[in-house]
């Protein structure tokens, strides 16, 4: 099973997207602790998680892997909901357009299931006001 | 066919039916929740004997037990609290189940002992060194006594990675199995 390649396919286009902003948005994935303690600058963390590998079926057995994943944006706290809502819709996008991608004949078909949130969060040890949204995902190797 | 026997026939099926329902959506309860415990973090093992699965509306109670991670049979989850219909809620009832859940950030303090020893976590941690970050699951191995005994985001691995689904399937199939209609419980009583 190639984790890789379907990390790879959901880390790569958010990658690109909050790039191509301006200005740019640091993006943060797993096992990367490069975010400065108490920053207040704004940054994306993004989380992809395992859950089930090979799900077997009548004919055959699939190489379907299932997992989640968890977008949070963190934002200045005390200057409204805006900006955060802004970064939390280009992530959206990007999830939604790798549901609307065509399947490739090999590599990884990725398909995200509902998407849960934005919920918003603030703390007074915090100084950011964090967005999130979450989504399991099904990713079938193909080659 | 006598209306008589077409309507006791009836009466007879539809009670099974709802036993059977019953019973796989408590054994399907009892599945999720022993997954619920066994993945998340458990440290005192307060927060895994937390879990309840209740009739929307019902408050969930408080934390069974500590020193392991709790397990969960059909006890824990009662026949006559589905009384009005199957459907439930499977809901946490430590008060920091919020953070537990990483759903929120918090404040983490190590686990001391009278005599200022680090307790050990009643779970084998995922993670020991320096908390990176406010949310429970944020410890990396480095410098630092955090600890952590399940990866950040568990709970929302668990819920759309696939694994509840699969726990449902399995409770359900367990359920119905051992139910009026399976091969095992009994002898569909209305025809015996």
């Amino acid at each position: 099973m190639n984790y890789q390649a379907i990390r790879a396919a959901v880390e790569s286009p958010l990658l690109t997207a909050f790039n191509n902003l301006s200005p740019a948005v640091p993006v943060y994935f797993d096992n990367i602790t490069a975010v400065p303690p108490n920053t207040t600058t704004e940054y994306v963390r993004v989380n992809v998680t395992f859950g089930i590998t090979n799900e077997p079926t009548l004919v055959t057995s699939v190489d379907n892997v299932r997992g989640a994943i968890v977008i949070r944006v963190f934002t200045e706290k005390g200057r409204g909901p805006a900006r955060n809502q802004e970064l939390i819709d280009t992530a959206f996008t990007v999830l939604n357009t790798l549901n609307n991608t065509g399947k490739p004949s090999t590599g990884v078909f990725f398909r995200v299931g509902d998407i849960n949130g934005p919920s918003f969060s603030a703390t007074d040890q915090s100084p950011h006001f964090v967005g999130r949204i979450d989504t399991g995902y099904v990713a079938t190797d193909l080659s | 066919m006598a209306k008589g026997l077409n309507d006791a026939m009836f009466r007879a099926i539809r009670r099974d039916l709802r036993e059977s329902v019953t019973g796989a959506v408590r054994v399907a309860a009892v599945e999720i929740m022993n997954d619920l415990a066994k993945a998340g973090p458990a440290y005192s093992g307060a927060f895994s004997s937390a879990w309840y699965a209740v009739p929307p509306g019902q408050e969930p109670g408080g934390p069974r037990s500590e020193g392991s991670i709790y397990k969960y049979d059909l006890r824990n989850v009662p026949r006559g609290k589905f009384t009005r219909g199957s459907y439930f809620e499977i809901v946490n009832g430590a008060s920091y189940a919020p953070q537990a859940l990483d759903l929120e950030e918090g404040v983490f303090i190590s686990q001391l002992d009278v005599d200022g020893e680090v307790i050990e976590p009643v779970k084998t941690p995922t993670s020991i060194g320096k908390r990176t970050g406010k949310r429970r699951g944020n410890v990396e191995a480095g410098t630092g006594f955090a600890v952590s005994t399940a990866p950040l985001d568990w709970y929302v691995n668990y819920t759309s990675g696939g694994s509840m689904t699969r726990a449902l399937e399995q409770g359900v199939k367990i359920g119905f199995r051992d139910g009026p209609f399976g091969g095992r419980g009994g002898s569909a009583r209305g025809f015996g």
